[in-house]
């Protein structure tokens, strides 16, 4: 009888908890990896509406960790003491959209927040987040033109056939539009979700912070989770002036967009899935200074963390301290299918960055 | 009792609260693959719900309501425009080929850059299909690319070779579909790719199962490979269980048909459940 009552427990408790499979060949650290990432990639957050994802960072964060938003709206933690002071800075937000106008019969047009192919969320169900609620319906399919890759400006339609009706949903311009999402895990160490880019940053951040040796810091080290990265890098901006010519160094914690895929050239961005974190030497924001990739990858190998060496495209919130006089010196992980829902990752390349952001702030 | 709890741990979570059987059985089948000709787990699941059914040589699920005449069939066709796979890349990716017939350029433009659901031998894989990332295009020329078709997808299960793909029970001829979320949205509209076949089938089983007296004798057909040229389940169904006096194919009117939201609306499925009851009782 009793080993009904805890088959039938644990079959309540399958049907209840949060969906982050495990896989059988999970390590300790990596099943914390997953379980941090998971609720991350689970939580919405598009551009200007990060609160949720404030909220999930905050309680993921180690009980000793003392938190501050600032007025953008940027997370800060600080952790010990004197100079020079090192800045890792994580952006908490993701692509989607925003509503621009509720129509007469009762759909929303849309503006993007970020860079993506709209063709991914066309046909697609959507969520409308009022900051309250959110409001299901969907990604209108469109009605001509099927012979372009990409559709007209995207509608959405929560099924009410009046502005009055939605609105009386408490739907208005501003409310932010994602699509349902779910971290999933693929064979082995992968797994997918969308808004890796940059929950891993964030989990990357969390996971440094749950295992510091607060003990061996020689400076303080101050760990932001930024606001509005992907309109133009607005969070870190505010936390870059705050900071001025204080700050030593900074660590921009993102995406390393990867060309490991089949449909990318291979001219540069081929970090493999699997092979550890990236160096993201060059970009279209910045250029870390070489010597401090050298020192980067000194800290590396001291410590037995794989790194790999890399160009990408795109930004990163470390650029906005450079004016400062402040060397950027980005670090990512690979991550195939970039801004889209089929976004990948391999689990071993998050811990190891996990892992090397800990290390810098230990012993760099 | 342990069973149903595991089946519900598994199951993909319904945004949908259950007020009647109708509201329920629609997204539970609306959230089923059934690939044209590979239909095995939905027919599966129609010999559960509907008494006393069982499978024809065809595949099709077949109920046998009343006796006597006239002989009428009512049927419903239980599968779904998809893909399999066609071939596994040394690198671990696998290619696709499209099953069952389709027109709608969105319906394999809805695969680029999303998740989806591969049928192996060892069970379910999820598995993504590849998009090129936004970054990456930049600085580059762009010229207005052709649609996206299946044969530009590439599907990544997170394996790096074609023996890890066999290692996860997949291989030529697995049934490969878009993953499966149904949204119920504005009170009373369901959307799930084939939403309209799924809700007209679960129309039929609630029709099927309801307490109605057949007017003489009415044959309920759940038919595979709709989508194959001269629909050949429906056409076994009659030959293997007619002659029939009539027969009528249940449909569901649906807007976006071939899209992951295709959409139709609850009251009409409701309104369809009735009319197939007094159908059955001999009403027209």
């Amino acid at each position: 009888m009793d080993r009904v009552r805890r088959t039938i427990a644990l079959g309540v408790f399958l049907s209840i908890c949060p969906s982050v499979p495990l896989s059988a060949q999970d390590t300790t650290a990596l099943h914390e990896t997953a379980t941090v990432l998971g609720r991350l990639i689970e939580t919405y957050g598009v551009s200007g509406m990060e609160t949720p994802v404030r909220d999930a960072v905050k309680q993921l964060l180690p009980s000793w960790a003392q938190t501050q938003t600032d007025t953008a709206g940027n997370l800060w933690v600080k952790v010990g003491s004197g100079d020079p002071v090192v800045v890792f800075v994580a952006h908490m937000d993701e692509i989607g959209y925003a509503v621009d106008s509720i129509e007469d019969d009762g759909t929303l047009t849309l503006k993007n927040r970020g860079g993506f192919f709209s063709s991914l969320f066309e046909a697609q169900p959507a969520l409308v987040h009022t900051g309250a609620k959110d409001v299901p319906g969907i990604f209108l399919p469109r009605d001509s033109g099927f012979t372009r890759h990409n559709p007209p400006p995207l509608r959405v339609d929560v099924g009410t056939g009046s502005r009055a009706a939605t609105a009386a949903l408490g739907i208005a311009p501003g409310a932010t539009v994602t699509m349902p999402k779910e971290f999933v895990r693929l064979a082995d160490w992968r797994a997918n979700g969308r808004s890796f880019d940059d929950r891993v940053g964030d989990a990357a951040q969390i996971l440094a912070l749950r295992h510091l040796d607060r003990s061996k810091l020689r400076h303080q080290v101050i760990f932001v989770f930024s606001v509005r990265e992907e309109v133009g890098l607005e969070g870190a901006a505010v936390a870059a002036r705050t900071l001025g010519t204080s700050t030593a160094r900074v660590h921009a914690i993102d995406t390393f967009v990867s060309a490991d895929s089949p449909l990318e050239l291979p001219n540069f961005a081929v970090a493999k899935l699997g092979h550890g974190a990236v160096a993201r030497a060059i970009d279209n924001s910045s250029v870390t200074p070489p010597a401090y990739v050298d020192s980067l990858a000194r800290v590396a190998a001291s410590r037995g963390i794989a790194l790999q060496v890399g160009t990408t495209n795109g930004g990163n919130d470390g650029s906005t301290f450079v004016p400062f006089g402040v060397p950027d010196v980005a670090m990512g992980w690979p991550l195939r299918y970039a801004h889209s829902p089929a976004e990948v990752v391999d689990l071993r390349d998050v811990q190891s960055l996990a892992d090397l952001v800990q290390a810098i702030a230990e012993t760099w | 009792m342990v069973r149903a709890l595991l089946l519900l741990s598994v199951l993909p979570a319904l945004r949908l609260s259950a007020q009647d059987p109708l509201t329920r059985l629609a997204p539970r089948l609306a959230a089923m693959t059934a690939v044209s000709g590979l239909e095995q787990a939905m027919t599966d699941t129609l010999l559960t719900l509907v008494p006393a059914s069982t499978r024809d040589r065809a595949g099709n699920v077949i109920a046998v309501l009343g006796k006597g005449s006239p002989r009428r069939l009512l049927s419903c066709p239980v599968d779904e425009p998809g893909f399999v796979v066609g071939n596994v890349t040394d690198d671990g990716y696998l290619l696709l080929r499209r099953v069952g017939r389709v027109q709608n350029f969105l319906f394999d433009q809805s695969l680029e850059g999303h998740r989806v659901t591969l049928f192996g031998a060892r069970g379910p894989v999820p598995g993504v299909v590849a998009v090129r990332s936004t970054h990456l295009t930049r600085g580059r020329p762009n010229p207005d690319q052709p649609p996206f078709t299946v044969d530009n997808a590439f599907v990544d299960v997170g394996a790096s070779s074609a023996a890890e793909v066999q290692a996860l029970g997949l291989a030529v001829l697995t049934p490969v579909a878009l993953w499966k979320d149904p949204m119920l949205y504005g009170g009373s509209l369901l959307a799930a790719p084939d939403a309209g076949r799924r809700t007209a089938c679960a129309a039929l089983v609630a029709a099927a199962t309801s307490r109605s007296k057949p007017k003489g004798t009415v044959v309920i057909a759940f038919t595979v490979e709709g989508l194959e040229g001269g629909n050949p389940g429906l056409a076994a169904a009659k030959a293997l269980h007619g002659p029939f006096d009539d027969t009528r194919e249940v449909t569901l009117p649906a807007r976006f048909a071939n899209t992951p939201v295709e959409t139709v609306n609850l009251d009409d499925a409701r309104a369809l459940e009735k009319q197939l009851e007094e159908w059955i009782g001999g009403g027209k």
